[in-house]
């Protein structure tokens, strides 16, 4: 019972890195319109480069939120323009193809660049075990779920207060009454591409300071698990995003208790298919959305 | 001129394949490297493989991008059953092939009423999942250890063991799989899926079952990648997990892509072009696949139909939306 009950608290941390990646997610299918399988590649650039701030600048957790956030932002860029750009008024598999592409390049060049082994995160955050009662929590569990937290404030205020963040939200409504009133749709679209990309940069930290380690391959099925988490929002409702990756992060994180830990990716699998045999338009639906 | 070209043009569709045929058939005999040999095993197994992939991405327009995990079932299937077994390698082909198109029914199931980038997802996954089974479940796969030592395919006190004899599989294989397809494809099912690839929703209206024909061709796509897999394990004499990755199934997706979806040729071409490459890369290793994927990137932009393929066709993208474009001008 002691061990179930801090394997959840285990899955709420965990999910709580997950949810963050399956908002960056619905951000950019909602603003883009276009789905994306670049988004692990995205997540591992990130690690890296809160890897490389890390070593080469100090030991502060918001120095490698900076850089990540910037890295994955450039990466962001890049996909957009590669892959989005060219793509709006063509068939949709094209666009999807071209991600398809652009995160084998990534995915390639960064064993290239980073060397194929797993590498061993630094030590950041100064690690202690508190016990509540008869559940151990841990400073990193702390540290991610109150950085995930924070962000999801700051992007909901961004979202709801800001002028660019009424203009994201017009953009993912409707693109040609968007168009209408005056607002610069590929430049939006860009920029939602970004923040959606940044999300999961940070996200790929918080993940590399949660394992302690980080791989240049390691984006392969986290981009599934975002891609899952998104589902239960219909992959563009951004609060539904947040709670399928809560989810997905205690089913996992129960899910290895009771078999091995090797099977870890199939409890995504089976959280997808059935989420897809029960609701598969997800729970946030409203009339106008996109399928 | 012209009038004897098109003279020229009804025997060619009539005997070219027969000609293509005797030709592949007497290359065995003529080329006395085997490494030649064994690359040209390489691109007729992939052909067969790209071709099955192209039935569902090309034909139907629905996506699949984890083709290795069907690939993968047929190998594992052959090999377990010939080793613990000793059945037959001719009945383990079919075996193999049923097999991995039931899993194909069971992948296809969920996302039949959807568009296709569910699909396209829970592809990716199965054949993470199928390798990960693969992987760990060591008492019937042999985990990491793989499977060795795989009896070859005998047919009247011939052994097929080495690539000078089966080349001639993977040719049947591949010819029985162009000529079983071309012959699908022309009839009303294969009309069928192109048209719930041009329109979903008007062959719907149309009264084609578009679910019900949507899993019939997800199923045989993975029936055929089931052969050439069970094909594969014999060949290799050693299979484990490491072979049936996600990047094999990129490489798959990138020949189909590279030859021309929706084509017969279009699979063949892009084996050839990827397998050329594939030879030719070698020494710079890992940067093939970077090469790969800014190729897809390449073709997406200025070619989005491949070598081979209709520029007329939906695959062609931007150049459809300009064509009609053009022709609303011109109406003014």
């Amino acid at each position: 019972m002691e061990y179930i009950l801090n394997q959840l608290v285990n899955g709420i941390c965990q999910g709580a890195i997950y949810a963050m990646m399956a908002i960056g997610y619905s951000v950019v299918v909602g603003v883009v319109g276009m789905v994306t399988f670049t988004h692990g590649e995205v997540i591992m650039i990130g690690a890296f480069a809160s890897y490389y701030a890390f070593e080469m600048a100090g030991n502060h957790i918001l120095l490698g939120l900076l850089f990540s956030f910037a890295a994955a932002w450039l990466m962001g860029a890049c996909v957009y323009k590669i892959c989005y750009e060219r793509f709006f008024s063509a068939p949709r598999n094209i666009s999807m193809l071209c991600t398809i592409g652009f995160s084998m390049v990534v995915k390639n060049l960064a064993q290239i660049v980073f060397g194929p082994n797993q590498k061993p995160m630094l030590n950041i955050v100064d690690n202690k075990i508190y016990s509540l009662g008869i559940v151990q929590i841990s400073t990193i569990q702390i540290v991610v779920v109150i950085t995930v937290i924070v962000s999801a404030t700051v992007l909901s205020f961004f979202f709801n207060k800001t002028r660019w963040g009424i203009k994201l939200r017009a953009v993912s409504q409707d693109k040609t009454a968007a168009y209408m009133v005056g607002i610069n749709v590929k430049r939006t679209a860009m920029v939602g591409n970004c923040v959606g990309c940044a999300l999961a940069g940070v996200s790929g930290m918080l993940l590399s300071i949660y394992y302690q380690t980080l791989q240049a391959t390691m984006g392969g099925s986290l981009g599934m698990k975002a891609f899952s988490s998104s589902v239960l929002g219909g992959l563009t409702d951004i609060r539904f995003s947040a709670l399928g990756g809560l989810c997905l992060g205690i089913i996992e994180n129960l899910g290895i208790t009771f078999s091995s830990a090797s099977f870890r990716d199939i409890f995504a699998f089976i959280f997808l298919i059935l989420m897809l045999l029960i609701r598969p338009e997800g729970f946030a639906s409203k009339k106008g959305a996109r399928p | 001129m012209k009038q004897a070209v098109y003279g020229l043009a009804g025997p060619v569709k009539k005997y070219g394949p027969l000609v293509l045929l005797g030709i592949f058939l007497l290359l065995p005999l003529l080329i006395t490297k085997t490494y030649i040999l064994g690359l040209l095993c390489r691109v007729l197994m992939y052909a067969t493989l790209a071709g099955s992939l192209n039935v569902i991405n090309g034909y139907s327009g629905q996506m699949c991008i984890g083709h290795a995990g069907f690939f993968c079932i047929g190998s594992y299937v052959e090999a377990i059953l010939a080793t613990r077994f000793g059945i037959s390698f001719w009945l383990l082909l079919p075996l193999a092939g049923a097999v991995a198109a039931l899993m194909g029914l069971m992948v296809a199931l969920p996302t039949l009423k959807m568009r296709g980038v569910y699909l396209a997802i829970i592809t990716l996954g199965f054949s993470e999942i199928i390798r990960l089974i693969a992987l760990n479940w060591t008492e019937v796969t042999g985990g990491a250890m793989g499977i060795k030592n795989i009896p070859v395919p005998q047919l009247g006190g011939l052994e097929f063991s080495n690539a000078r004899t089966y080349y001639y599989i993977f040719l049947g294989v591949a010819a029985l799989f162009l000529f079983v397809t071309r012959r699908v494809v022309r009839s009303r099912i294969g009309r069928a899926w192109m048209s719930i690839r041009e329109d979903q929703l008007a062959a719907r209206s149309l009264g084609v079952n578009t679910p019900a024909y949507k899993a019939v061709n997800f199923m045989y796509g993975a029936f055929w990648a089931g052969i050439v897999g069970a094909a594969y394990a014999p060949y290799a004499r050693f299979i484990d997990s490491t072979i049936y990755s996600l990047d094999e199934g990129f490489n798959i997706l990138s020949m189909v892509i590279v030859g021309g979806s929706g084509t017969l040729m279009g699979p063949l071409a892009g084996s050839v072009v990827i397998n050329a490459l594939t030879e030719l890369l070698r020494p710079i290793g890992q940067w093939r696949m970077v090469a790969y994927g800014v190729l897809i990137i390449v073709m997406m932009w200025f070619r989005p139909q491949g070598l081979i393929g209709a520029s007329d066709s939906v695959l062609a993208g931007r150049d459809i939306k300009a064509k009609k474009q053009k022709a609303k001008e011109d109406a003014k």
